[in-house]
């Protein structure tokens, strides 16, 4: 594989009212000598939500992951093309990679509190970034915990583990810790995909919610929750951005046969 | 897909073969067959240790064998041979009633067939005794006649063998001429005597001019290539001027230059004889504080070195001699130290004052009677080995010479014999754990000598010494080694590229593989000297180090972005090795410099200032310098334990599971906010495993302990003086403790401090590290 211009464009810029937040320019990656990502070029909107589909391999949790630079921690990867994230390119060297992350939350597949307690696992990120005012700190827990409508459930137990909740409880609490320090964007790499369907439509009504605020980009296997979602869908294949635009188009009236056959559950 | 055979037509296809179960169900037991047989085998140990050690705890059995009527109820003493087997009475006229005592298949004792017989030695003169004392060391009676004259009366010993090849005791006397103590002197009461060489003193209370005098009388003989000349008197000393009240009894010292002498008023008059001239050196009162200090008893303890006293009413304390500090005023006057009597044990009450008196002649056991009361009692520890009220009232005792037997004379002529089982008089929890004042010290102490010079040096077990030696040597191991093996693991698993990892972590394994007594090795041969040599130069490096790479880390932090991308992150070791390594040449050639101008010597002599910490170091502290000594052994056994924390710490942090760093790296933490917040908590249980297997390895460490830390025995936690640990001490000395002694149980016994040691310390570390898991434990 190498980096020479596809015969096939799948560059599709949108043309929208909507300030074009992340920009992917001629963006190609690499595992070793493995490419995944081949010459991708779209952008994403400023507060709205984007649900990145497609079937196992095709590169899409790669490219979230290069987001927020988490890829650096792998051994032997490179990259050709840009992402910028407003404006200001995510790959510079002088960029601090700890300052991109702080712009760019991130909520994973599985998830992930820390052993310590609920108070603490959100405080974290302002804990890193050397603010311990009891009574700003008090604040943030409120705020990020009702914003993740998790408030309610666990505002008794602040200081109890964060082990000691439920599944989904976990994960909206992963939710609340990224988005506690206020970063401009959220990711989301598959954030339901180990829960049972309760706790997903809990999670579901949230990203509606934190919409207003940040700018979300969704990974989901699972085609209906892109659809309840998003307001954009990106679909990839093999590594190649097939298809960009309105969720409703993509799921209604794709212009790609691919695109069909995968929404509608033909392949993937 | 279409096969040429229908699978589905097999019927055996949902059967489990036999063999699967077989081999399942034997695996099953075999694997638990072998976790059984390993607690099993630790337990086996474990048992089979305390069984070698629980003889050192047990108290002395003491059996009544046999009464032979003798008739001899006129008797002044008593003395037995080695064996036991051909035990005398001697009476006043200087007659003695030898009892041929024969064991029966090895088990009762009964009278052999020479009886009870009397033999009287071939005195030189008629004449009335009217003193004895035996001396059983040398097996000699000495009397002292009413004229003032004293001879000695060799017991001469010797097995024989019959046709049939049984062993039997013979006895020879063998009397000596009469020797006059001085001119003038009635009867002799009190007699005792010391043989050295070419001199003998002769110590008595004899009837004089003007009643019972104190004497002394030193002999000389010459020997000569073809034998020993005859006693000639030398010097004779009158001592009843220097002594108010009424002396009781006289004692020879240990060494033949003194002499002790009780009053009954309860002073002990303590004379030394020096160049020909006697000087009176203390007198003390060894029931100074008593109601009745009166003394009921004086003798000496094997070795001459300690007295035991008893008093009027029972108290029983053992004295010996000490050198004590001088007050400043004293110093200033330019007294002399001098060596002084002063109480070093204390014992349990007896009822009344000891009149019967023996000690053994193996170790510090004695025996004192009082009444029908007898008890057997250890010098060293103050311990009653066994006591019993007899029914009838013994007039004289001895213990036989190997401590195994006794014999109890009563005032009918009834001798009564005894076995005594008590290997180890020696051991209890008092000999190994607590302070204790042997002889020749200046005050209580934990000691360790297992062996000394000569059998009459009474040995010293206390454990105290060793215990204290493995844990200074472990304490100064893991000082060096946890720093250094947790940040490394630390940089290792959480900033160092995996490609670096990658020969890291083998190299570290392979140290951790490398034998300890090649490292013992090195310690002793090269790193001590070179420490010995340059300490100011690895002290400034150990300083230097840190510093710098303190300070080379704060200022790379500062450098802008720009010029730290010269180096990728987890390659910042590129610049920090050849730095590091130009400092730690800085401060090598830098320390010769520092000792001339920071550790100044000047020697009183030559008045010359020599530039030496070795000689620095004891004039400023006050403490020793060794050439092997704790420094070099913290660095070779860290050096051992390092790679052992180092690997199982730095699995530890690699085991933390991936989504907690990234979630923490997302939140936009830094790599080292990230393993200070997330990977040391989580990993902190195996980094507490690491730190307490490699705590294990550095107690139970040998071979490097052995060859590199001069095994001195002594308790201080001076840096540079050496130590004894517990494992050096077994590995030093079973090969010359004989086996079932109690020098070969005590370092049993210390194998099992070892291992409770290590078993305790383990158990801990289990119990925490449960603990820390249970609060650090992660989702999934």
């Amino acid at each position: 594989m190498t980096t020479a211009a596809p015969s096939e464009s799948p560059a599709q810029t949108i043309s929208s009212p909507d300030e074009q937040y992340i920009q992917v320019k001629d963006f190609s990656f690499w595992y070793g000598s493995s490419q995944v990502i081949f010459d991708q070029t779209f952008d994403m909107p400023k507060q709205k939500v984007t649900a990145f589909i497609g079937p196992s391999g095709c590169g899409k949790s790669t490219l979230l992951r290069c987001f927020n630079r988490m890829n650096d921690l792998i051994d032997g990867i490179h990259h050709t093309g840009d992402v910028q994230v407003g404006g200001e390119s995510i790959f510079d060297p002088m960029l601090e990679v700890i300052s991109l992350r702080k712009r760019v939350g991130m909520v994973f597949q599985k998830y992930n509190p820390f052993p310590k307690s609920i108070y603490e696992n959100i405080v974290y990120s302002l804990r890193v970034a050397g603010r311990s005012k009891k009574s700003e700190l008090d604040e943030v827990v409120e705020r990020s915990l009702r914003s993740s409508a998790l408030w309610d459930e666990v505002k008794d137990r602040l200081q109890d583990s964060a082990l000691g909740l439920s599944g989904g409880q976990m994960q909206r609490l992963c939710i609340a810790r990224a988005i506690a320090n206020q970063p401009e964007i959220l990711l989301m790499d598959e954030p339901c995909s180990a829960l049972d369907p309760v706790a997903t439509g809990k999670i579901e009504e949230l990203i509606h919610s934190l919409k207003r605020q940040f700018t979300i980009v969704i990974v989901t296997h699972n085609m209906q929750q892109a659809a309840r979602v998003s307001d954009r869908t990106a679909f990839f294949y093999l590594g190649k951005l097939i298809e960009y635009d309105e969720t409703q188009k993509i799921f209604m009236n794709p212009e790609k046969s691919q695109t069909e056959d995968y929404v509608s559950g033909r392949f993937g | 897909m279409a096969s040429q055979s229908d699978p589905t037509a097999d019927p055996k296809r949902f059967d489990v073969s036999k063999g699967t179960l077989r081999l399942d169900n034997f695996m099953t037991h075999f694997i638990k067959v072998g976790g059984v047989g390993i607690i099993l085998a630790v337990f086996a140990i474990f048992l089979f240790i305390t069984w070698q050690v629980l003889p050192l705890f047990e108290s002395a059995k003491v059996q009544e064998e046999a009464v032979i009527e003798t008739g001899v109820a006129d008797f002044q003493l008593v003395g037995v041979d080695e064996w036991g087997e051909l035990p005398f009475m001697v009476d006043i006229a200087g007659d003695f009633t030898f009892v041929d005592i024969k064991r029966v298949d090895g088990e009762t004792l009964v009278l052999g067939p020479l009886g009870v017989y009397k033999v009287t030695p071939k005195f030189a003169d008629e004449v009335t005794f009217t003193a004895a004392n035996y001396h059983s060391k040398s097996e000699e009676v000495i009397f002292g006649a009413s004229d003032g004259r004293y001879t000695l009366v060799k017991v001469e010993y010797k097995p024989v063998f019959d046709d049939r090849g049984e062993r039997k005791i013979e006895a020879k006397l063998k009397a000596d001429k009469f020797y006059p103590l001085g001119k003038g002197l009635g009867a002799v009461r009190v007699i005792d005597y010391y043989d050295a060489d070419k001199d003998r003193l002769v110590a008595a209370l004899v009837e004089g001019d003007s009643g019972l005098e104190t004497r002394a009388t030193t002999f000389q003989r010459k020997k000569t290539p073809f034998g020993v000349g005859p006693w000639k008197p030398a010097k004779e000393y009158d001592l009843t001027s220097q002594i108010e009240g009424h002396p009781i009894k006289v004692l020879v010292t240990g060494q033949g230059n003194g002499v002790l002498v009780s009053t009954r008023e309860g002073s002990v008059y303590s004379f030394l004889i020096n160049q020909g001239e006697i000087s009176l050196e203390q007198v003390f009162q060894p029931f100074e504080g008593l109601e009745n200090p009166e003394i009921g008893s004086m003798d000496w303890l094997l070795g001459n070195e300690s007295l035991v006293f008893t008093s009027a009413v029972g108290d029983n304390v053992i004295f010996a001699q000490y050198l004590p500090e001088l007050t400043p005023e004293e110093e200033k006057a330019g007294v002399e130290r001098k060596r002084q009597f002063t109480e070093i044990n204390q014992l349990p009450k007896l009822d009344g004052p000891a009149d019967l008196y023996s000690h053994s002649m193996r170790n510090r056991a004695f025996l004192l009677g009082s009444g029908p009361e007898a008890s057997i009692r250890y010098g060293t520890t103050g311990v009653v080995r066994w006591e019993k009220s007899l029914d009838f009232t013994p007039k004289a005792g001895i213990l036989g010479s190997r401590y195994e037997t006794m014999l109890l004379a009563d005032d009918t002529g009834r001798l009564h014999f005894y076995s005594i089982h008590d290997p180890h008089p020696e051991g209890g929890f008092k000999a190994f754990f607590s302070k204790i004042w042997y002889e020749g010290q200046n005050e209580p102490k934990w000691i360790y000598q297992s062996s000394a010079a000569d059998a009459e040096t009474e040995p010293k077990f206390s454990m105290v010494p060793l215990i204290f030696g493995t844990l200074k040597g472990t304490l100064y191991a893991m000082i060096f080694a946890i720093p250094i093996a947790l940040l490394a693991a630390l940089y290792t698993s959480q900033f160092l590229k995996p490609e670096y990892k990658k020969v890291v972590k083998p190299m570290m394994e392979i140290m951790a593989s490398l034998p300890s007594v090649v490292l013992g090795f090195l310690g002793a041969l090269w790193l001590a000297p070179i420490i010995d040599t340059r300490f100011p130069s690895i002290m400034l490096i150990m300083f230097f180090l840190p510093l710098t790479a303190l300070i080379v880390g704060y200022g790379w932090g500062k450098l802008p972005q720009r010029y730290r991308l010269y180096l990728r992150p987890g390659q910042e070791f590129l610049i920090f090795i050849p730095l590091l390594i130009g400092i730690a040449l800085i401060g090598w050639n830098l320390g010769p410099w520092v000792e001339s101008w920071a550790f100044v010597y000047t020697n009183p002599d030559t008045g010359v200032a020599t530039g030496d910490f070795r000689l620095w170091w004891p004039e400023h502290t006050g403490v020793s310098y060794d050439q092997r000594n704790s420094l070099v052994v913290g660095f070779m056994m860290g050096f051992a334990v390092i790679p052992i924390i180092f690997t199982i710490a730095e699995d530890a942090m690699s085991n933390v599971p991936q989504f907690l760093t990234s979630a923490s790296l997302a939140l936009g933490a830094s790599r080292w906010q990230t393993a200070k917040r997330v990977v040391l908590p989580t990993a902190s249980p195996g980094m507490f495993s690491a730190i307490m297997i490699g705590f294990g390895r550095a107690v139970g460490e040998t071979m490097i302990v052995v060859m590199a830390t001069g095994n001195t025995p002594i308790m201080d936690w001076n840096i540079f003086s050496g130590m004894r640990t517990q494992s050096a001490n077994i590995a030093v000395e079973l090969p010359e403790a004989p086996k079932d002694s109690t020098h070969f149980r005590i370092l049993f016994f210390g194998a099992l401090l070892l291992f409770v040691m290590t078993f305790v310390v383990n158990t801990v570390a289990e119990v925490a590290r449960v603990r820390l898991r249970n609060k650090y434990k992660t989702v999934g």
